[in-house]
This record gives C-alpha cells, structure tokens and sequence, in this order.
C-alpha cells in the first residue's frame, strides 16, 4: 500500500502563498546566552507590524552553509531543460539566500583591546563572505556599543577606528553600523532594517538583472521552458524587492510564453500546475494593485481557456480537481482582499467563485467514482515512488524530467494512472464539496442573497445525503422548507419535501416523518399520486404501530439498516406525537372563529371550526378540540362526538363543528382567544397524532375578497371563512331603569344636587347594589360630594343607597357637583349589583350625565360722584358711591338672601349703618339689581385701587344657599390741595331766601391764596360776597354763605361760584393748579337747584343749614 | 429565443413558470428563484431618477455558465424573469426589453380577465401559448 500522502498537484505550495519578504540574515547573535543579543534579536524579529519594513529576519550561525552556486553556464546552445520550474527555487529565495548579511558584533570604540576584536570581527566577515562565495549578498557590520553615540566628526578616535575596521573587514563604510544598546532600541532598530531593506531591494535588483541576462542566449525551439522560467524567476525577485508593477508584467511575459508552448500529454499537467501558479500570482498582485476587474477577467481568461483541456481520460477527475481548486483559491484571494477593504458587489463576491469549484468538485466526484470504482489494488512497484521530492513542479513522478519528445512507456505509464485512481478513490468527496458549499453559503449571506443561499444549502443537503449523513441532510431540508413555503414555490418545495421524507425514513425521525408526510399530502404539493399513496400507506401503517414500508428506490444495503434503526422507535408504550402546524400548509387545514365580536356572560360562546382536508385519500380523526384563552386559565373545548357529527374526510371535503361554552363570570370586560385547534389522527390510545393550528392563519396576502368570485361547487365555503381568533365578554344587558332628577344647567359655585332614582325591572331581586359616581375627564375644579358642604368633597363617590332592590321597587338617593369653572363636563354613574335568580349574575349597568356649568349673575361696578356723575378718579377727602349693579343670567329664579360689601384699606366706608339694600329681593333672569354705597379714599395711587370684596349669598327657589365673592377693582386716587363742599337745600321757593354755603378747605401744609367769585344771574337774587380774595391757613377750612332769593321756579341754573389762584402769589409755585381748581368746582359743585313755586297759604321755610360751630361766618 | 420565462408576485411567489424544455423546469425555477435576490436589492437600493423616469427594465441580473437571467418589475412590484442562453448572441439588450413589454402586455389581457383572481397561479392555457411565441419571437 501507499503509505504517504502526496502533494497534490493542483494545490498552490505553501511557498508561493506566502508573501515574499526580503531575506536578511543575522550572525553573531548569540540569543541563548547573552540577554543583550536575545533583547536585540527579539526587536527585530517579533512584533512585526504591517508599517515595518517588508523584510525577513534569519538568524544564522557563525559557520553556516548557504546553497552552492551552480556553475556558471557561458553557452545554451546544448542545454534543454527538464522542467519548467524547480521546486526547490522559490524555498532557496525565499529562505535561504539571504540578500543582506548582518554581522552583529560587541565593539566599543573605545575598548581596551581595540585591536585584537577588530580582528576578530574582521575574520567573522571573511567566513561569512568565504561562505556566500559568488553570491550578491551585501555584507554589513553592526558593532553593539554600551556608550551613547557621538555627533559624528567629533570623536576622532571613533572616526579613525572606523575607517580601520572597514579597511580590514574590507567593507564599504556606509556598511558599517553602530548599535548603542540602551535606550531607543526599538527606534534604532527600525532605523537599521529600512537600511538593510534598502541593501536587499538592490541585491534583487541585481538578481532580476542577472536572470534577464541570460535571455539573450536562449533560442525559441529549444528553451521555450526556459522562457517561462526565467520570467517567473525575474517576477518573484520583483516580488521580493516589493516592486508589484514589474513582478506583474514578468509574471504575464511568464503566462504568455506558458501558452506557446504546445501541449501533448507528457507535459500537459506541467502546463496545466504552472498555469494555475502563474495565474495565482497574476491575480493575487492585482488586486494588491488595486486592479479587481483585471484580476477577474485574467481569471476567467485562464479558466476558459484550460477548462477543455482534459488531460488523459482516465484522470478527468484530476483536470476537475485543479478547475475546482483555481475556483476555490481565488475565491479565498478575493475575500482575502475583501478583508483588507476591497469593496464587492452583489453579483460579483467570493461566493460565487465558492460555488463553482464546489460544482468542479462535484464533477470531479462524478468522474472519480466512474473511472476508479474497479480499482482495486495499488500497483507495484510505486509508481509514484518519491513524488514529494520531485525536482519540477507538475510533473509526473513515473518520467521526471522526461523530455516532452520521448514516447512514454506504456506499461508504467497505465501502473501510474492506476496509481492516481487508486489514490483518488480514497479520497471523502463529499467532505470536500460540503466545505466548498459552507464557504459560498457564507459568503452569500454576507452579501444579501438569501434565495441563492437556500439553494446552495440544498445542495449541500444533496451532499450531505450522498454521503449518507441523513441526519444532516434532514435538518438542512427541513430548515430550508419554511421560506419555500412562505413564497410558495410549490415545485421546490415537493422535491424538497420528497428528500426529507426519504432522510426522515432512513434516520427513523417519526416526528419529521409524520410532518414531512401530512405536508405532502396536502393539494399543493405536486408529488406523483402513487408516492402520495405510498406515503399515506405509511402514514396510516405507524398510527398503527407498524414499521412504514420504504422507497423501492433505496439500494438494499441502506433499506435495511432503515429498518434495523425502526425497531426501537415503537417499543415504548405510549407514542404521542404533537405537531405544531403554524406554518406548514398541510393537507388537513383548519380555521375557527368566534360567531361574535362580544358575548354576554349569561349567554354561551359559540366557536365555529372549519376543517377541511386536501388529502386524496379519505382521513379520520378521532378527536377534534379547541383551546380557548382567558385572563385567567385555559380551558380546552371537545366537539362532542354525536350520531350527526362525523369526523371522516374524504378529498377536498369540509365540515364544521360547533363548540358552545359559558364564558366565566371573573372574565368580563376582557378578552378571550382562540389560542388552537388541535386535530387527533389514530384510534389507539398508546399512538395518536395531535396535530396543533394556530387560531388565526395570516391571510395568504391576496385581496381575500376576490375569492368569492371563485367557483365553489356546494360545499362551505372555506376560503371565505374570516378568522375571527378574538372576542370579548361583556357583562349581560341590565335591565335597570336609572332617572336623573336635576335641574340644569348647573350654575357656577352652587353644589348643584342631582337625584338619582333606581327602579327594579329585572325579573329578581337584586343585591350588593352599589352606585358609583366620578367625573369622566378629571376637570380640577369641578367636585362631588354626598353633602351640600366643602367636607366631603371628592372625585370619586359611592353613594349611599339600599343594596337590596326587590322587583319594581324604587330608591332615590342623591349626590351633589359643585364646579368653580364655567365648562361642559361629564358625570358616569355606573351600577354594579348582582342579580339573584337561579343564578347569581354580576350585572353593570353605566349611565353618563352630561352638564353644562352657566353663571347665575354677572356683577358690574361703577363709581359716581356725590352729583351722581361717572367719575374717573377718586380723590382723597371726597365722598364717592360704589354703584354694584348684578346681572342675572340664570334661566331659575335667584333669592339674593345677602350682600355685603368689605372695603379695604385705603378705602373705607364713609356711612355709619350699612346694610344690603337687596336683600330678600327675588330676581329672574335679565333682571338687575343694584345698590350703592358711600365710601371714601384716603390715599394717593397712579393704579386702580382695590375697593374691596363684594359677597352674595344667594339661592335658588328651594336650593341651598351659596355665597360668592367677588374682587371690586376701583379707580386711581389723586390728592388736591383744595377741597371745596357746598351745602344747599334740597330745593327753594320762589321769593323765598334759601342760603348756600361753599366750604373751601386747605389741605395742604401751604398757605392757600384764592380769588373766588361769585357770577351774576337772572335767577336769583343774592347776598354775600360777589368777588371776594381768600388767604387760607394750612388745615383751614373757609366757609362762604349766601342768601339766595330765587326769582323763578324751575330747574334753576345756579349763580356760577369759581375759583382761581392769587396772581401775587409770593413764594414758590402753587401747590394747586387751575386746572385742578376747575376740576374740582365742576365734580363738586351742583350747576342747578330746584326752586318750587310759592306755596299757597302759609309758606314754609326750608331748614336752614345749621352753621357749625367751629367755623366763622362771614357776613 | 428565451428558454425560460416566469411571472412572479409581489409576495415572491411563482405565478406562472413556462420552460421550452419541460424537464429542465426545476433547475430554471431554483435559477429564477436566485436572481430574485437582485431584484429585491435593485428595488431596495433603487430610488433612481425621479417618479417620472421610472425604468421597468432591470436589465441583466445573473450571468451564469449556462444562462443570462434579465429582469423587468411593474409598478405593483410584480416581476417578469427571463432566461436566455449564454451562448445567444442574436438576442440583445433591445430584443430583450421588446420581450418584457410584450409579456407584460399580454399580463395586463390575463388580469383584466374576469375568470382570473389576481395572486392566483396563472394557467390560462391561451396565456401560455402567448407567451411562448415571445419567448420563441414567432410573435
């Protein structure tokens, strides 16, 4: 047997994938014992970031042997190549040979033995070059020094030493470096490997220079490998010096010159590995370059033009293998560069490229299985003896480095296919497919495509059961059958379907199996009516309790272990089996519906429930229940199984079946649901199928309407039955009758009563009656009460009533509303009792009260003059009436049973006795009341004075009585130095003296001097002093008496008294004005008397003011 | 000449699927179902243009090994899928559209059609000739 495992050739080696890296080798480092030299090494060598220069450290001994350097070949002429590409070149570059050597060594500049390290050192150079002998490598020195460096040119000595160490090294200065070891390592480090990366980007520089040299010496018949090779080899080192755009143009030079090359048989697998490194580095490089359309087309190029090249027949599978893993491998370079922030699209992402060489390898398992079924032995000798050790790529191990031209031996060339198909055959095709599969799957979902995903799934499921994972096979189906469902694509979904019930029977899976098999006998799933047949056989066969028959398809082999895993399944008792039918469209559908939107609790709930079946072939259940959810519990409601009631099906038949239950007292005002209907299949009591239905199945989208216009032979009609799943239960209809006794509207501030009369015309006695009373919107000012009273206010009431109420009995009780606010608001008043008849019933009944809240009275003030004239200010010292005057609006008659009147300080009454002059007086509506009184101010303000508060309590006719108090705003108050008073009969005679007095009054601290005067007037004849100057002392009051002898009767116009200031006033200016002066005759003086004819007969004398005291008269 | 046309709703579903070789019927429908996922990101991604210049042509969505799949929706969101083969050179972006409107021509007839509920599978048997002599551009 072959016992090792052989590279295959259409994988990329390791040593192309990796990025290539400048190779610099490290020497005099000795990293185990000295913890300077490991802390240097470990700068460079770890932590190697992507900012870092591209380079690659080796740590190299003292005495280290590098590749040797082939012969130089001055002449081609006679050479033909074996191969296209050595395997071992790109290690050899990659590893080995290094474009830098560093000669790390411990040199202070001034150590005290100077001389003898030097020498040292310089040896350590001479054997590192002795060992790179012929080769470009660069060497460089860099001494590890304890003392900080110098500015250069100021130490001498170091400078000179310097120049002799690199004389004796023999080396180029700008080779030698310093080292300080201290501080900074890390900084100097990378300072040091960009200057090694420098020497190394030369030194393949160089290389690529040399290798290009050599074309010229090449001819086209004879060395077309060679072509290729040196063009990869030129590529590489570009690659290498990190020169993409020159590795890029070498590498298509290289592809291009692959492709001139005839292909024959011997060399074909050559071409074909070559090809596919070649298009690896093409592609890989572009998209470094940014370049992904490129990349692409290069790789569709490639495929096409190699997909038809087979090879030999007898190794199809190989060509499918290397077709499947160029698909693969730049699949996994397209999202390697996805990852590094290429932006894909998508129609064109990694994925698809997954899914192709997933294809590829299921071709390549086709072929595999053809061609290497009747291998059977592994032939000796190995043909493919030391196939890791080749020294070409792609060749094959049987002919190494046979030319192209050599007619191949037949025998060992059929021992070596032989060779390959025995090896083929043992590879898990299916593995390999399964894992090609999960990378597209992956990568599809990433970029939004979930139907292309579902697919792909499936056919991983294909695989999966090819391999006869059923287990795993199953749950992809199944997984993948809901949204075929969703988007009812019926086609798929059957065939679907079809291989799930096929796993479902090989793994013994009864609960899938069940399912799998109740879906496919459902109307739109098109399988074959005999499958079906089979299908319902087996499905009738386990409710039995009977070992289903399988497939006659199935080989055998797979048929009996089915059979063995079936055994155990019915060997215990009982065997229930619930499915949840949400989603699946099966071949029993099922609605149900409440008949209505709200039950009464004293009436039964009706369900409805539709069944019907798809099935072709006839069914019969054996229990049919459904599960209804409450607040509280759940209960399950049986069809009951009567002579009419039948529970068989045949084909596309529907029947409907009535459950009636009372709904429970505790659920009123909530909701009940239909939570499921659930459908027994299978007689026995140790094996039964419960099928379990959501209540409402989601519409199917369509416009449901239009199902009506579809032809519905007799049958009900079960594409138009509306799922009704939700219903509430409300209370039963109260047979109460409740009256409002009140009187509207209510008026603002009253507690406004309302009576509330219950009448019993339920046919039983009612008990536990309760009346409740709130306000519909919560209205801040608007309050109930059980009282007339401020106490018992509250928002939410319980009257006080009788809780027991026999048949047409009557109870009255009564609540009170008070609203401060004028406003509409709404009263519920709801009656909770419980009726005891054969039952008790919980019964509500609810009433709303609507109110609307008006004022009784508006209240108006006006402000008079002691003549009764509007004023506009008051003035202090002088008397002025409050004139309250009250509108009433109320549409009842108001009792006004008191009003007072509260004066606030400054303002003060200016009557001893004051009462209501309104009192006990009754008024309707439109009708006004006023009353005024007399009222002083003494105190100056520029605002409006607050008079005080006017109160009214008031009633309605039979009500209770309700105060209300209201703000009385008044008028500005001015301060005049002069205050003038007249006092004057209330009328005169004619010819009959009548004396006027006019009190002029100083109220300021000044003296006041005025002229008064006196007019003359036709009226009357009078007495006192016409024109008359008057100096008034500060606080003094003058008074001025005249006899008047009226001369006729009527409305009289008075003599005009007036006032006007001294002109010969001495000191300052007046403290009164003469404005103010004719103000103040105007508002204070009367212009006309009343003079009555001359009485008959005795004639008597008006009352003659009585002259006060303190006050002089002037004569 | 096309060798597969569907007609799918809104909701995604198949609402008539015609194949010109009734044996290849399954693996058009999986094809058709994936080049569904492009036309729901165009018409996620597509506010294109203003109302007016509202394009019903979606153009090439998939080009497979095998097949190219175009695309056209309506404005109720209902999708025409057509499918040509890859190595058909004659039909071109301009034949394709000419198809999309004649079928969708010829959907409008079968909607307008009393006996058809809109949503349900189509299988007027006239539609389906109809609709093959598109495909097969004998109309």
């Amino acid at each position: 047997m072959h016992p090792g495992i052989i590279q295959s050739d259409s994988d990329i080696p390791h040593e192309l994938c990796v990025k290539p890296l400048a190779l610099v080798g490290v020497t005099g480092l000795d990293i185990i014992n000295n913890a300077v030299h490991k802390s240097i090494w470990e700068t460079f060598s770890s932590n190697r970031r992507i900012e870092r220069a591209p380079v690659l450290f080796k740590l190299v001994g003292n005495v280290q042997e590098f590749p040797i350097m082939k012969p130089k070949r001055t002449s081609y002429d006679w050479y033909i190549p074996k191969g296209i590409l050595k395997k071992n070149w790109i290690n050899k570059h990659l590893y080995e040979i290094p474009a830098v050597i560093v000669v790390f060594y411990d040199l202070d500049w001034n150590d005290s033995s100077w001389s003898e390290k030097m020498i040292e050192c310089a040896s350590r150079v001479q054997s590192m070059r002795a060992a790179l002998e012929g080769r470009g490598t660069r060497i460089t020195i860099v001494l590890i020094q304890n003392s900080p460096p110098q500015p250069p040119g100021e130490d001498a000595l170091s400078s000179e030493r310097a120049i002799a160490l690199c004389s004796s090294c023999e080396i180029n200065s700008q080779s030698l470096f310093v080292l300080p070891h201290g501080d900074h390592l890390q900084g100097y480090a990378v300072r040091l490997e960009n200057a090694f990366y420098e020497y190394a980007q030369t030194y393949y520089h160089n290389e690529a220079k040399h290798v290009k040299s050599h074309k010229e010496h090449l001819n086209k018949n004879s060395h077309q490998y060679l072509f290729v090779r040196h063009q990869f080899k030129m590529g590489f080192l570009n690659e290498l010096k990190q020169d993409a755009h020159t590795a890029h143009k070498h590498y298509t030079h290289a592809y291009n010159s692959l492709l001139e090359i005839r292909i024959v048989d011997t060399n074909a697998l050559e071409i074909r590995t070559l090809a596919g490194f070649v298009n690896y580095k093409l592609c890989r490089l572009l998209f470094a370059l940014n370049l992904p359309r490129d990349a692409i087309s290069q790789f569709k190029s490639h495929v096409d033009r190699f997909k038809a090249r087979m090879g030999f027949h007898e190794l199809t599978f190989e060509h499918y293998a290397w077709l499947s893993k160029q698909y693969s491998v730049f699949g996994d370079i397209f999202d390697e560069a996805v990852k590094l922030g290429l932006p894909a699209v998508q129609t064109q992402h990694p994925g698809i490229y997954y899914q192709q060489a997933a294809q590829y390898s299921i071709q390549r398992k086709k072929f595999s299985q053809e061609l290497c079924s009747n291998i059977i032995a592994y032939p000796q000798p190995d043909p493919l003896q030391g196939a890791n050790h080749m020294e070409f790529y792609g060749q094959r191990p049987w002919r190494p480095g046979k030319l192209s031209a050599e007619p191949p031996d037949p025998h060992l060339e059929s021992n070596g296919i032989q060779a390959l198909q025995f090896l083929e055959k043992q590879i898990n095709h299916s593995n390999l497919i399964i894992a090609l599969y999960g990378l597209a799957i992956s990568q599809y979902k990433t970029y939004r495509c979930p139907r292309t995903r579902r697919h792909l799934v499936l056919q991983m499921a294909d695989e999966y059961y090819d391999s006869r994972d059923y287990g795993k096979a199953l749950t992809l189906y199944t997984h993948m059958l809901l949204d075929f469902r969703n988007e009812k694509w019926w086609d798929i979904l059957s065939t679907v379907l079809e291989k799930a019930i096929l796993c479902a029977y090989l793994t013994a899976n009864v609960q899938d199996y069940v399912g799998l098999a109740v879906e496919i006998l459902g109307a739109n799933i098109n399988t074959p009516l005999n499958e079906k047949r089979r299908i319902y056989e087996n499905l009738m066969r386990l409710l039995k309790k009977q070992i289903p028959f399988g497939d006659p398809k199935i080989p055998q082999d797979i048929l009996q272990n089915a059979i063995i895993l079936w055994q155990p399944v019915f060997s215990e008792k009982s065997f229930n089996i619930a499915l949840d039918m949400t989603n699946i469209t099966a071949s029993v559908s099922v609605k149900a519906r409440f008949m209505k939107k709200t039950y009464e609790v004293d009436q039964n709930v009706i369900v409805e429930i539709f069944v019907r079946s798809t099935c072709p072939f006839p069914l019969t259940f054996s229990k049919i229940s459904v599960t209804v959810n409450a607040q509280n519990q759940n209960s399950e409601y049986t069809v009951t199984d009567s002579a009419d009631v039948s529970f068989n099906f045949h084909k596309d038949e529907v029947k409907r079946y009535v459950v009636e239950f009372i709904a429970d007292c505790n659920d009123i005002n909530k909701d009940i649901q239909i939570n499921s209907v659930n459908v027994f299949l299978g007689n026995s009591p140790e094996c039964c199928l419960d099928l379990k239905y959501p209540a409402s199945v989601e519409s199917n989208g369509n416009n449901i309407e239009l199902y009506h216009f579809k032809h519905n032979a007799d049958k009900l009609d079960f594409d138009n039955v509306q799922a009704l799943s939700q219903a509430t239960v409300v209370p039963r209809e109260s047979k109460l009758r409740v009256d409002f006794l009140h009187q509207i509207p209510a008026l603002l501030g009253e507690w406004y009563e309302i009576k509330v009369v219950v009448t019993n015309e339920e046919l039983y006695e009612i008990v536990d009656l309760k009346i409740e009373a709130w306000i519909e919107e919560e209205i801040a000012n608007v309050e109930l009460s059980l009282q007339p009273s401020d106490k018992h206010k509250k928002l939410n009431l319980v009257l006080n009533n009788p809780s027991h109420l026999k048949p047409t009995d009557q109870i009255s009780t009564d609540f009170f509303v008070r609203s401060n606010l004028i406003c509409k608001c709404n009263i519920q008043v709801k009656l909770t009792y419980t009726l005891s008849g054969e039952k008790q019933i919980l019964s509500i009944k609810s009433e709303k009260l609507a109110l609307a809240v008006v004022e009784p009275f508006e209240v108006s003030t006006k402000y008079l003059s002691t003549l009764m004239a509007e004023i506009e200010k008051f003035y202090i010292g002088e008397e002025f009436g409050v004139m309250n005057y009250i509108k009433f609006t109320s549409p009842w008659l108001i009792i006004v049973e008191d009003t007072s009147f509260d004066y606030i300080h400054p303002v003060s009454p200016a009557e001893e006795n004051r009462s209501s002059q309104i009192s006990g007086k009754t008024f309707n509506n439109e009708e006004i009341g006023a009353e005024l009184h007399l009222a002083t101010c003494n105190k100056p303000n520029d605002d409006f004075v607050n008079v005080g508060h006017y109160t009214i309590r008031w009633k309605r006719e039979n009500g209770h009585s309700t105060t209300t108090t209201l703000a009385v705003t008044g008028l500005p108050c001015d301060w005049v130095a002069v205050g003038l008073k007249m006092f004057a009969p209330a009328h005169g005679y004619v010819r009959t003296s009548m004396v006027i007095e006019y009190h002029v009054e100083n109220r300021s601290h000044e003296l006041v001097r005025l002229e008064l005067s006196m007019d003359a007037s036709e009226a009357f004849m009078f007495s006192g002093s016409k024109q008359f100057s008057v100096s008034l002392l500060p606080q003094s009051t003058r008074i001025l008496q005249y006899n008047l002898n009226p001369l006729i009767a009527g409305s009289v116009a008075l003599p005009k008294f007036s006032m006007t200031i001294s002109e010969n006033t001495e000191n300052g200016p007046p403290v009164v004005s003469q404005d103010q002066l004719n103000l103040l005759t105007g508002r204070t003086l009367p212009t006309h008397v009343y003079v009555m004819p001359q009485m008959k007969g005795e004639a008597k004398l008006p009352d003659s003011i009585p002259s006060p005291e303190n006050v002089a008269v002037i004569g | 000449m096309a060798v597969c046309a569907a007609i799918i709703g809104k909701d995604n579903s198949p609402k008539f699927f015609v194949t010109i070789n009734p044996d290849e019927e399954l693996q058009f429908q999986y094809r058709v179902l994936s080049s569904l996922d492009i036309v729901e990101d165009k018409l996620n991604s597509g506010v294109k243009g203003g109302a007016d210049t509202k394009e019903l042509y979606l153009g090439m969505l998939l080009s497979l090994e095998a097949h190219k799949i175009y695309g056209y929706v309506t404005n109720t969101k209902i999708k025409f899928i057509i499918v040509v083969d890859s190595t058909n050179m004659v039909l071109r972006d301009n034949e394709i559209r000419s198809m999309f409107r004649k079928i969708h021509s010829e959907y409008a007839d079968i909607v307008s059609n009393p006996f058809y509920i809109p949503g349900e599978p189509i299988s007027s048997k006239n539609f389906t000739t109809n609709i093959k002599n598109i495909m097969t551009g004998t109309v």
